[in-house]
């Protein structure tokens, strides 16, 4: 995984910033700091961990098979490339 | 229009809409119109597994120590899911490829059909462990008035889809009275039909397992039935796969990416497809109901059980455009995440009763005797 940045900001709509862990997902990032996250298959083939991406861009590790809109993302399977703020409806 | 099996016109798949276009002549996957079913194949065939790979034998100790409140959430549960696999497991195929018109759509139908027969052998295997003879269980699926309710409800759509299918195909478009009923069978009528019962499945594959699925993971737990709850993980593997199959075709009419007929159509049925959802959340809510009618068991009760069942809907529901309509915003059972993650699926062989990694095994069961004339 070429997701190695350091310094990257993720920030939660209307709950909190933290920073993204290198070589983790965001979905891992978001765990870390004890964000609670539904999740199932983590492979990105259910689409449990769904979420909107606002601002910023990220790359997919493996390709996702879950259905996602336009401007949403699977953070199982996702890492960001740039300070990023999502959002969980 | 009548079924053919091999369409001799040359058409273009790529132009093809995913169902009622022509039907589908040479099985190719070169090149797809929506490339996602290819996917799927691909992923649902790395999933393959065989119920006899994972030893039950413990089960059914553990199941002789349930109190009679565990027996009957845990048998009802299992006849319900056999149940639902028995209608999965033939109506994709029955229902869907008569009138599908792209290869990998085509075959993504039969790979899902295919390990829904999986499942139901599985749950075969489960009973067969646990009784010597499973007989008045499988009898009771079509008495038990609590099952045939859902059964009904499951079936009426496919049911619906199949039979008018089956008037196009022989007769065409037109108005037919047959055995004192009027049926008007137009494209239009037929693509609403396919619609409402693509979303009857999605809802099926989205919520009816997860109640059941719920009580097996709770017993698992509590280190019962972990036979059990390992084949319940691989079938909530596929089940998962299988949902995203149903959003993506759903979110394709409605977003006017396939047939802009069915984009029509998914604005002008849009009620009656949330009604089919919510409609089965209430059952599932009714099942939990008859599950703890006889008492609870530890760790699940019928409350907590309808509020997973309200949350699952919730995202379930989203993911297709209907919305968020309950108000549970959390998680009410999160133990349930280990279980459906596919990380933990495949488990490490020593720690487990998965027996597939033992090559031409006899006996998987070694005691502290086997090493009693073990020199060093």
């Amino acid at each position: 995984m070429a997701n190695t940045k350091a310094g990257l900001v993720i920030s939660v709509k209307e709950v909190t910033s933290l920073p993204h862990q290198p070589d983790k997902t965001l979905l891992q990032s978001l765990e870390a700091q004890n964000i609670e996250v539904h999740y199932h298959c983590r492979e990105g083939y259910c689409g449990a961990c769904r979420c909107r991406l606002l601002k910023g861009q990220v790359e997919y590790s493996v390709d996702p098979l879950a259905y996602v809109d336009d401007d949403e993302i699977l953070p199982c399977c996702c890492h960001p490339l740039s300070d990023i703020e999502i959002e969980f409806s | 229009m009548k079924y053919t099996t091999f369409n001799q016109q040359n058409n273009d798949a790529l132009k093809e809409p995913m169902f009622f276009g022509a039907p589908v002549n040479v099985a190719r996957y070169d090149q797809q119109k929506h490339n996602i079913f290819e996917k799927l194949i691909e992923k649902q065939i790395s999933f393959f597994w065989r119920p006899e790979e994972v030893d039950v034998s413990k089960d059914r100790i553990d199941f002789q120590k349930l109190s009679d409140s565990e027996k009957h959430i845990f048998i009802s549960n299992l006849k319900y899911q056999t149940l639902l696999d028995s209608v999965q497991g033939r109506s994709p195929n029955i229902a869907f490829l008569p009138i599908v018109s792209l290869p990998e759509l085509e075959t993504w139908v039969e790979t899902w059909s295919f390990f829904e027969t999986i499942h139901s052998r599985s749950y075969t295997h489960i009973l067969r462990n646990l009784f010597a003879d499973p007989s008045a269980i499988f009898e009771d699926i079509v008495v038990n008035d609590e099952i045939k309710r859902r059964a009904a409800d499951i079936s009426k759509y496919y049911d619906d889809l199949i039979f008018a299918t089956q008037l196009w195909q022989t007769r065409g478009e037109g108005i037919y009275d047959i055995e004192g009923e009027t049926h008007t069978i137009t494209m239009r009528e037929l693509k609403k039909k396919l619609y409402l019962c693509m979303h009857s499945v999605n809802a099926l594959e989205a919520i009816r397992f997860y109640v059941s699925f719920a009580c097996t993971f709770a017993f698992a737990e509590r280190e019962l039935m972990e036979g059990n709850s390992k084949i319940i993980r691989l079938i909530a593997r596929d089940e998962n796969l299988h949902l995203t199959s149903t959003q993506h075709i759903i979110n394709l009419w409605a977003k006017g990416k396939d047939d802009p007929e069915m984009a029509e159509v998914a604005a002008e049925c849009h009620d009656e497809a949330l009604a089919i959802f919510t409609y089965a959340v209430e059952q599932e809510k009714q099942w939990a109901d008859y599950l703890f009618k006889q008492g609870s068991m530890i760790g699940l009760n019928k409350d907590i059980l309808c509020q997973y069942v309200e949350f699952i809907a919730n995202q379930r529901m989203s993911a297709i455009g209907l919305g968020q309509p309950y108000a549970v915003k959390s998680n009410p059972l999160p133990w349930m995440n280990n279980y459906l993650n596919s990380d933990n699926v495949q488990v490490a062989p020593q720690e487990s009763e998965i027996s597939s990694y033992l090559v031409g095994q006899i006996d998987s069961e070694v005691s502290a005797d086997d090493f009693g004339d073990f020199d060093l």
